[in-house]
């Protein structure tokens, strides 16, 4: 052990660096993009940038954030915001009250997440497996339900008051989304990085047989973490069919790889590299500028899903390479 | 003599009772599945179709192996381990190089070298991030993944490209001895595959170095080597694969990226196959025709397309769940 | 004798600014046990990984066989006939027997692998050094500890191994396996093998050592002949500290009875134990390896779920479904591998020490930090954990300051009940001395101790009372006077012992 000491001080330098060097690169792209994407820096165009393109994968992120953080990973969080959005949707298209659907929605999320918290302790099946296998069955249900995956479009007037309450509305001269994105994260933060129940997520996330060893009830932890990133994710879905007035199958897989990337970009600059709220929302923030930026200096869409691939693998390769140098 | 009891205590004993009754279930379900197809689907069980189904395998197959390949370098604990997500979408993106070349008059041999090509180096770019920037494979694999899948709508503009070269119509449909050009492929790349893995110095150390990194570091095998050599084949597979799939369909199309499910659902589901519960050749290649027959029972006997994944995902969840049970508890 | 196999003279190795080496010395004779002893930080292993070509010396000399190597790497000093058999098992869990053995030196038929001849050649090895029968087809995971041991030995054995190099072999290995283990190796010594063993054990070192080299602060202070020496020469120079203070006495009151156990059962593990454990009072337990006594802890811990009889701590029946319902009741337990169940290295010094008793610094759900941060300043104090604060990663403390911190979160905890499970293993004579103090301690305060360990000479002299299990049952109890660990071994591999107490 005699050798711990130097280099225990050369690990430090480094992940500073680490932290550093995400968050200027951050900082470097919003600069690149203010300068070369005309009309990057105006209002309508920031604004735009929140409200649809961060709100939603901010959310997801928040839930993949919980998971990753007691170790696991989620792979079916795009099943639980298309099942609360077919949910939602179909409540409302057979007249049901806009709250009935958003309770039916998030009960559908919630039933994902409890699905997935059987696997997993029950059936002692890893997380990454159990999803995977949920994300299968979760696509069958879809097409089933869907008559192979034909999209549910409510776009009539007569639909309209309960999607327009909550995606059209305000709150205190907000945008509700936006609204429903504070509080999540808030809440997130409290459960995180103040409650005990953080302190078990820690503990799960390091080494699960020292949580067991020392009195955590192990599979009701996990099962809070999966019910809670499903819940999230059932939000999500709701927020989603608000906005767009429609139900699309399969569409919420499209949060997966950023959800994942946001978390662990957020991973990368946080001081202690756990996954941590504040990370993930600069981390969905980045992805947004990256990806609004790109197409106004003229990327098509195919281009953007390289670039952005490429921006997760560096960061990756810059957090890992960098900071996990121990052995 | 103390040494000698071999597995003095109980449990070992018990967890190989188990072991040996998740095997013969596996086997049996395998079996009562093709006698319930050969009861109730009518031309279940004709040669003409026997066949198809391992020609239609053999796409899948070879990216079985792929995986395979890879679950023996680095472990089977997919979220610590190893895993190679991008292979299905690698292979879509080979499938496009070849097309796009083909299509601008390219020879045969020129658009499948840079097909294979293409794979190999995405397989390295996988191989270098998890063993030299040390990012876990399921991250690194994941993001490679939606960068070679944004490169082959790049390539194709998200459109069908037609393709038929000398190559393409050979093994599209050439014949041998009654068997088409696609299931000899798939012969052919189990047995080589087989003789390689399960029968050389190579295979031994590959699972080595899956089975125990340390262990075999300390056995003097250099790991890195062997695992970047992992990815690397899995991109060659894919590569391989990828003429297999214009040949098919004449064209590359988009939506190769969703065989990603089957074929890590036929890795996982070819362990309960083998004594020690760890990937074979052989053991994956009985679960891609598994999931082949169940496939085609289900078109035969009309039940909708739609179950299939929803099958194979319970299919995953029943055999990891049931492995778990027959392993050893660790910590003995 | 006389044949020297290996010959290191001078070496110094620094890391910055820290010198590990400096000076050491290191001199095997063909044919010879060799020990290697020395606290944790002595150079120990820093002196093994420059022979195995882990790490290049800054000056100094290697030679083998009178041969003197330059550019040691593991490749070349393999190839040389040095082999390393490693503390941890490191066998590929799903290979074969033969696989194992063979690995890197695998038996050819052309290009393919022959695994007749790996397999005929393996049984052939395993029976001539041995006198083993083990089928070659085995599977690693399904062997014993010890049967591990055996075949990481065999592998270097069948690459002509002229020099076996053994870190801490016997750490997991029960007595039986431990004698077994050493008539091995003094049969290897007899084919004119020379052997380097490295041991925390003293007694094994007087058992097996023909000669021994003690290393401390990184120079060579003593070689001797540990037969001639004494035990306490031979601490001394190691610690420069008196053996006298390596097991600290206590004289404390035993009160009434907290922890009574009674005809618990397991099937497959024990049956109808029955003791008791009181306040202020040390209980050791021992057996070998699959006696059952292992099992026992867990019941009480909630791990496991015993299938007959029960037991209760200070008078109220206890029923534990999980560990949560162990710790609710004020049962702790110091399990032994601190790794995986003892601290998490990710964690800080704080977040580990609060862990198991985060009710009692929070509210409604949230931690009080101000709280948090008195309540482990406190316990960090007591135990005197030596940390840089208490945000500091475990991952940074020494081994000993971990089981500190292992011990440490119990006691916020007031708990009523401690299980410890081989605490000293594999940690240097200081912390060892350190934890002893520690267990004195909480008895002191009137806490029950359930000490179990399969290192006889400290259960004979911490423990108040002694329990030892034999396939599955307490066979004999010993009380303090009656303690000394000749005894507890005959005990323990079921011999007949005149003058203990005999249960049932």
């Amino acid at each position: 052990m005699s050798d711990g000491a130097p280099r225990a001080k050369s690990k430090i330098s480094l992940e500073a660096v680490a932290n550093y060097a995400v968050i200027a690169a951050f900082a470097l792209l919003t600069l690149f993009f203010a300068v070369v994407a005309e009309g990057f820096l105006t209002a309508d165009n920031l604004f735009n940038l929140v409200v649809n393109k961060v709100v939603l994968l901010a959310i997801v992120s928040l839930g993949m954030t919980i998971v990753i953080a007691a170790g696991g990973i989620d792979l079916s969080v795009g099943v639980s915001v298309d099942l609360s959005s077919m949910v939602f949707v179909m409540l409302i298209a057979a007249g049901y009250a806009g709250i009935v659907g958003v309770i039916g929605g998030l009960a559908a999320a919630v039933v994902v997440g409890l699905l997935n918290a059987f696997l997993i302790n029950g059936l002692k099946i890893n997380a990454f497996l159990a999803t995977l296998g949920v994300l299968f069955i979760g696509k069958s249900a879809q097409q089933l339900a869907t008559q192979g995956g034909v999209p549910i479009y409510l776009t009539r007037e007569e639909y309209a008051a309960p999607f327009d309450a909550i995606a059209r509305s305000e709150v205190l001269g907000l945008p509700t989304p936006v609204v429903v994105l504070i509080l999540c994260s808030l809440a997130v933060y409290l459960a995180l990085h103040r409650s005990v129940f953080g302190r078990y997520v820690a503990a799960l996330g390091e080494q699960p047989g020292v949580a067991r060893y020392s009195g955590v009830r192990v599979p009701l932890q996990l099962s809070f973490v999966f019910v809670g990133c499903a819940f999230l994710c059932g939000i999500t879905g709701i927020l989603l069919s608000a906005t767009v007035k429609s139900y699309v199958p399969l569409s919420g897989d499209a949060f997966l790889l950023d959800a994942i990337g946001a978390t662990f970009i957020g991973t990368a600059i946080s001081a202690e590299r756990r996954p941590s709220v504040l990370g993930a929302l600069l981390g969905v923030l980045m992805l947004a500028v990256m990806r609004n930026g790109l197409l106004l200096i003229g990327w098509n869409f195919f281009w953007q899903q390289v670039g952005i691939g490429v921006l997760i693998f560096l960061v990756l390769a810059l957090s890992f390479g960098l900071a996990k140098r121990k052995e | 003599m103390t040494l000698e009891s071999a597995s003095a205590g109980k449990r070992p004993n018990a967890a190989a009772m188990t072991s040996v009754l998740v095997r013969l279930g596996a086997f049996g379900a395998f079996g009562v599945v093709m006698i319930y197809f050969a009861l109730t689907a009518r031309g279940f069980t004709s040669p003409y179709n026997l066949l198809n189904v391992v020609e239609q395998s053999a796409i899948l197959g070879i990216l079985a192996f792929a995986m395979t390949i890879v679950f023996i370098g680095t472990g089977t604990d997919v979220q610590k381990g190893g895993v190679d997500l991008s292979v299905a979408a690698n292979a879509g993106l080979s499938a496009a190089v070849f097309a796009v070349l083909a299509e601008a008059g390219h020879s045969d041999a020129e658009a499948a070298f840079a097909a294979i090509a293409t794979g190999m180096l995405v397989g390295l770019v996988n191989g270098l991030a998890v063993v030299v920037f040390k990012i876990l494979p399921l991250l690194a694999t994941l993001a490679v993944m939606n960068v070679a899948a944004g490169l082959e709508l790049t390539l194709t503009e998200n459109t069908v490209v037609g393709a038929s070269t000398d190559l393409v119509e050979a093994l599209a449909f050439g014949r041998f001895l009654e068997v088409s050009s696609l299931a000899w492929c798939l012969i052919l790349v189990t047995l080589v595959l087989a003789v390689a893995v399960h029968h050389s110095r190579l295979g031994l150390r590959l699972y080595a170095v899956g089975g125990h990194r340390e262990a075999a570091r300390a056995a003097g095998i250099n790991t890195g080597a062997y695992i970047i050599a992992s990815y690397v084949f899995s991109g060659f597979c894919a590569g391989i694969a990828s003429i297999l799939i214009v040949s098919r369909l004449s064209a590359s199309t988009p939506g190769t990226g969703l065989l990603l499910l089957p074929v890590l659902a036929a890795a996982l589901l070819g362990m309960v196959f083998s004594r020690r519960f760890v990937p074979t050749i052989g053991g994956t290649l009985l679960a891609v025709l598994f999931i082949g027959f169940l496939v085609n029972g289900f078109q035969l006997l009309g039940i909708s397309s739609y179950w299939v994944s929803g099958v194979q995902g319970a299919l995953i969840l029943l055999v990891v769940a049931a492995t778990s049970l027959a392993k050893p508890s660790d910590g003995g | 004798m006389g044949d020297i196999a290996v010959e290191m003279r001078s070496i110094t190795k620094t890391f910055g600014p820290v010198t590990a080496l400096a000076d050491a010395d290191l001199v095997v004779e063909k044919g010879s046990i060799h020990g290697l002893i020395g606290q944790n930080g002595a150079g120990k292993s820093t002196i093994i990984k420059v022979l195995a070509g882990i790490y290049g010396m800054d000056s100094g000399t290697v030679s083998v066989e009178g041969e003197r190597l330059t550019d040691i790497t593991p490749a070349s000093i393999e190839r040389r006939g040095v082999h390393f058999i490693h503390q941890d098992r490191l066998l590929v869990p799903t290979a074969t027997l033969a696989e194992a053995i063979f690995l890197r030196s695998e038996p050819r038929f052309g290009p393919f692998l022959n695994r007749r001849r790996m397999n005929r050649r393996a049984s052939e090895l395993l029976k001539a050094y041995f006198g083993l029968d083990l089928a070659p087809t085995a599977l690693i995971q399904t062997l014993s500890t010890a049967q591990q041991k055996i075949v990481q030995i065999t592998r270097a054995l069948a690459q002509d191994a002229k020099v076996l190099v053994l870190d801490e072999p016997t750490a997991a290995l029960v007595s039986k396996e431990v004698e077994s283990l050493f008539a091995v190796l003094r049969r290897l010594r007899e084919q004119g093998i020379a052997i380097i063993f490295i041991s925390h054990y003293m007694q094994e070192i007087r058992d097996i050592c023909d000669r021994v080299t003690v290393l401390r602060n990184g120079r060579t202070v003593g070689v001797l002949d540990p037969k001639e020496a004494s035990l306490a020469e031979i601490v001394a120079l190691m610690i420069d500290r008196d053996t006298g203070e390596m097991y600290p006495r206590r004289e404390g009151r035993v009160g009434e009875p907290v922890l009574t156990v009674e005809g618990l059962s397991l099937s497959g593990h024990f049956q109808d134990v029955t003791f008791d454990v009181r306040a202020g009072e040390i209980v050791g337990l021992t057996g070998l390896l699959g006696s059952g006594d292992k099992q026992v802890l867990e019941c009480l811990f909630g791990l496991k779920r015993p299938n007959g009889g029960g037991f209760s701590v200070d008078g109220v029946p206890m029923r534990f479904g999980a560990p949560v319902d162990a710790v609710k009741n004020k049962i702790a337990m110091i399990p032994e591998d601190r790794r995986a169940h003892g601290v998490a290295i990710g964690l800080s010094v704080a977040e580990n020490i609060s862990l198991a008793s985060l009710p009692q610094v929070s509210d409604y759900g949230f931690v009080r930090r101000g709280a948090e941060a008195r309540a482990v300043d406190r316990v960090i104090e007591a135990l005197k954990i030596l940390t840089p604060g208490r945000r500091t990663l475990v991952r940074n403390l020494s081994g000993g300051n971990q089981q500190k911190v292992a011990v440490a979160k119990w006691l916020s905890c007031r708990s009523r009940v401690y299980l410890l499970d081989e605490p000293t293993v594999a940690v240097d004579v200081g912390a060892k001395v350190e934890i002893y103090t520690l267990m004195n301690r909480l008895a002191g305060e009137g806490a029950a101790i359930l000490f179990l360990s399969s290192d006889l000479e400290e259960i004979a002299e911490i423990c108040d009372r002694a329990l030892v299990i034999y396939r599955g049952r307490i066979t004999r109890e010993f009380r303090r006077a009656e303690l000394d660990s000749d005894r507890l071994l005959a005990a323990a591999s079921g011999a007949r012992v005149d003058g203990a107490t005999t249960v049932a």
